[in-house]
């Protein structure tokens, strides 16, 4: 067994009297690529939030390459080397594609308040060193070409995949998308399940993806974790979790395994 | 017809020429109201319209450099206006950081500006004596440019001591909060004159140095220009408040085009996903709410020194709403907008509206009489509270909602750099 990037402990978020994610452990390998999988409202976003730190965990905690990482501010994390992308997409409207990707540079932008309001030498080397990172990524994303348009002006598919340039722009270690296929059709759903196998072996980042599209998720995911009022019911690899009953009661209900059956 | 105005060498031409012969009529006329506007219209339009650079810096250069300041020489309440102009234009610049860029509400902003002028103010006249041993003061006028730069330091310091609370809310909570610390500041002001005297309270600190101007005036002897020293400080300070409003004008598009810029507009755009890409939320907003008071601050000790006279009253809520009119009117986040709003408030306030005063005041008392046929008016019934400049604050209300009804995103909308890219080769 290699290494785990990341490690869940025994984390429960609850939101007044719901509890929404309740006593999770998930670790999950280097280089791996790795799915949530549940019904709606099975805390899958949820979980995603308690581990970029947008939400803080009421109990238990999270290792992150070896850092404990709970409680830490989402920035902070991100800074560490986790990368996101949003359910319902958020970019910048108002910035253009380019620079939506940029501000993604922050971290690793060595420029200081007085480099930019003298315009320094390193403030055009670090400027340059953003840019033509980002133009990689765009290209990488095959948006280069939309590199000047502002990021709301954008087709719906573009702005999916802006979203993970925009993600790929901060170096991450581990890559979370959250419901990266959501409505795409199927020859944009083929083409994205191409793009994160090549992320991850071109660029070696581990993945994590929550998705409703059993279809994609069978086919690259590793290992599968399925969510389910908030418990993790199961975790195995695309074989066991489909042929388990538990998972069809859980999509269908009570019941429901057999009929399949 | 439409063709003709895309046409660049025609519209160059018709600028150039509306720029000369408006320019030549405010000369001859330098208390013409129209002359003024049509000349700034004239600006406005070298500026705005596509058409060569250097002619945009000649006209601007022309009209900035010589007609204004030449009219003003005859009237100077040309200077007043843009001495009150530049120093809007340039708070409207920083709260346009604050407010347009990191999509921060604040109401209080008023507040730095009377603590860049207090600044100079207290030391710039006898008022340290008060609580300072020594009684060297007031400090000579040359220390007026040091304190420049102190009065930024302190402003940008209360804007980190006011953000620092303030700037763990959002929106509406953020601008009630920062209304009340600006208001704060206003209070502490009117009360510090006891136990220790700092601020001379409800009274006032008056007189305050002003910089040294006589190389200035010697400057222009040398041309055969002889100007008395009452003449000479409208001039200096106009061309002050000039060499201010490009620097702060420099400082905003450089910030603008920064890391710190993109995270500014990140943070007003998406907080959560400005997180996400790793954009540190408090230590951002502060450094805005920093560089926005710091403006305000610089702008606070020349008023002092202009003003002579520094007292509460002049940094009251209503300051502090009529910076925000100019951001917004002019449109958020846009340079240029935040200018030209500065432009348009100031002088709709300081003299539009009284010129309009003016001139029904003249109708009622030659007691003109309106005769259209049917309806017939006397302007002697003309009631004495139909006046203008006293309904400033409705008219401002009035473009207020003529505005969001009609061009929510200001006169000149933000653009985002496309050129951004050209640049690059």
């Amino acid at each position: 067994m290699s290494e785990a990037i990341l490690e869940v402990n025994e984390v429960t978020k609850t939101f007044g009297g719901l509890v929404a994610v309740n006593a999770v452990t998930m670790h999950i390998e280097k280089r791996r690529i790795f799915a949530v999988i549940g019904p709606n409202g099975a805390g899958k976003t949820t979980f995603f939030n308690l581990v970029t730190g947008i939400y803080k965990p009421d109990r238990g905690s999270i290792v992150f390459d070896g850092v404990d990482i709970t409680g830490r501010d989402p920035a902070v994390i991100a800074g560490m080397g986790m990368a996101r992308t949003f359910q319902n997409i958020r970019l910048f409207g108002s910035m253009s594609a380019l620079e939506n990707v940029m501000v993604a540079r922050h971290v690793h932008t060595r420029t200081s308040y007085a480099d930019a309001l003298l315009h320094t030498p390193r403030y055009h080397r670090e400027e340059r060193k953003a840019r033509d990172r980002a133009m990689e990524l765009l290209a990488y994303m095959q948006l280069d070409h939309r590199a000047q348009e502002l990021a709301k002006n954008l087709p719906y598919g573009e702005q999916r995949r802006l979203e993970i340039a925009r993600a790929l722009a901060l170096e991450p270690k581990l890559l979370l998308l959250d419901e990266p296929a959501a409505g795409m059709n199927p020859q944009e759903t083929e083409d994205l399940q191409r793009r994160i196998v090549g992320i991850r072996d071109d660029l070696g980042i581990t993945i994590v993806l929550i998705e409703h599209d059993m279809k994609l998720v069978m086919s690259i995911s590793e290992r599968i974790a399925v969510l389910d009022y908030g418990k993790k019911i199961l975790e195995g690899t695309p074989e066991e979790v489909q042929n388990d009953p538990r998972v069809i009661e859980a999509y269908l209900g009570p019941g429901a395994a057999e009929g399949v059956q | 017809m439409k063709k003709l105005f895309q046409n660049s060498a025609f519209l160059s031409l018709l600028i150039a020429a509306s720029a000369v012969i408006f320019g030549y009529w405010l000369l001859e006329n330098p208390r013409s109201t129209l002359a003024f506007l049509l000349t700034l219209g004239a600006l406005l339009a070298a500026f705005m319209l596509d058409i060569p650079k250097w002619l945009k810096v000649l006209v601007g250069g022309a009209i900035l450099l010589l007609v204004i300041p030449w009219a003003g020489f005859k009237n100077s309440f040309l200077f007043e206006l843009g001495v009150q102009t530049g120093i809007y234009a340039a708070m409207a610049l920083g709260l346009n950081v604050v407010v347009g860029l990191a999509g921060l509400l604040d109401l209080g902003y008023a507040a730095f500006f009377a603590v860049g002028a207090y600044t100079w103010a207290i030391f710039g006249s006898k008022q340290a004596n008060q609580f300072m041993p020594w009684h060297i003061f007031p400090l000579p006028g040359a220390y007026f440019y040091l304190f420049m730069l102190v009065a930024v330091v302190m402003a940008a310091l209360t804007g980190v001591i006011i953000g620092s609370p303030a700037l763990r809310l959002r929106g509406d909570y953020l601008a009630i909060v920062t209304l009340g610390l600006g208001e704060m500041v206003r209070v502490l002001a009117n009360n510090l004159d006891h136990p220790i005297n700092i601020t001379n309270g409800p009274q006032g600190i008056t007189p305050i140095q002003r910089p040294p101007i006589d190389w200035f005036i010697a400057l222009f002897d040398k041309f055969g220009i002889h100007m008395s020293r009452a003449e000479a400080y409208p001039l200096f300070f106009y061309f002050l408040v000039l060499v201010i409003i490009g620097i702060v004008t420099l400082v905003n598009i450089r910030l603008d085009r920064s890391r710190f810029g993109r995270a500014w507009i990140a943070i007003r755009e998406d907080e959560v996903a400005a997180r996400a890409m790793g954009i540190p939320l408090l230590p951002t907003k502060l450094l805005a709410f920093a560089t926005g008071a710091s403006f305000s601050g610089a702008m606070g000790a020349l008023f002092a020194a202009k003003q002579l006279y520094v007292s509460p009253e002049s940094f009251t809520l209503i300051q502090s709403i009529m910076i925000l009119v100019m951001v917004i009117l002019g449109g958020m986040g846009s340079i240029p907008g935040a200018i030209l709003g500065a432009a348009t408030v100031t002088i709709l306030n300081v003299d539009l509206l009284k010129t309009a005063s003016d001139y029904l005041n003249d109708l009622r008392n030659a007691g003109f009489v309106l005769d259209l046929g049917i309806f017939k008016y006397n302007f002697a019934n003309l009631p004495n509270q139909l006046e203008p400049a006293k309904y400033e604050r409705m008219v401002f209300g009035l473009i207020m909602i003529l505005m969001m009804i009609y061009r929510p995103e200001g006169i000149i909308p933000e653009r985002r750099h496309v050129a951004e890219m050209k640049e690059k080769e």
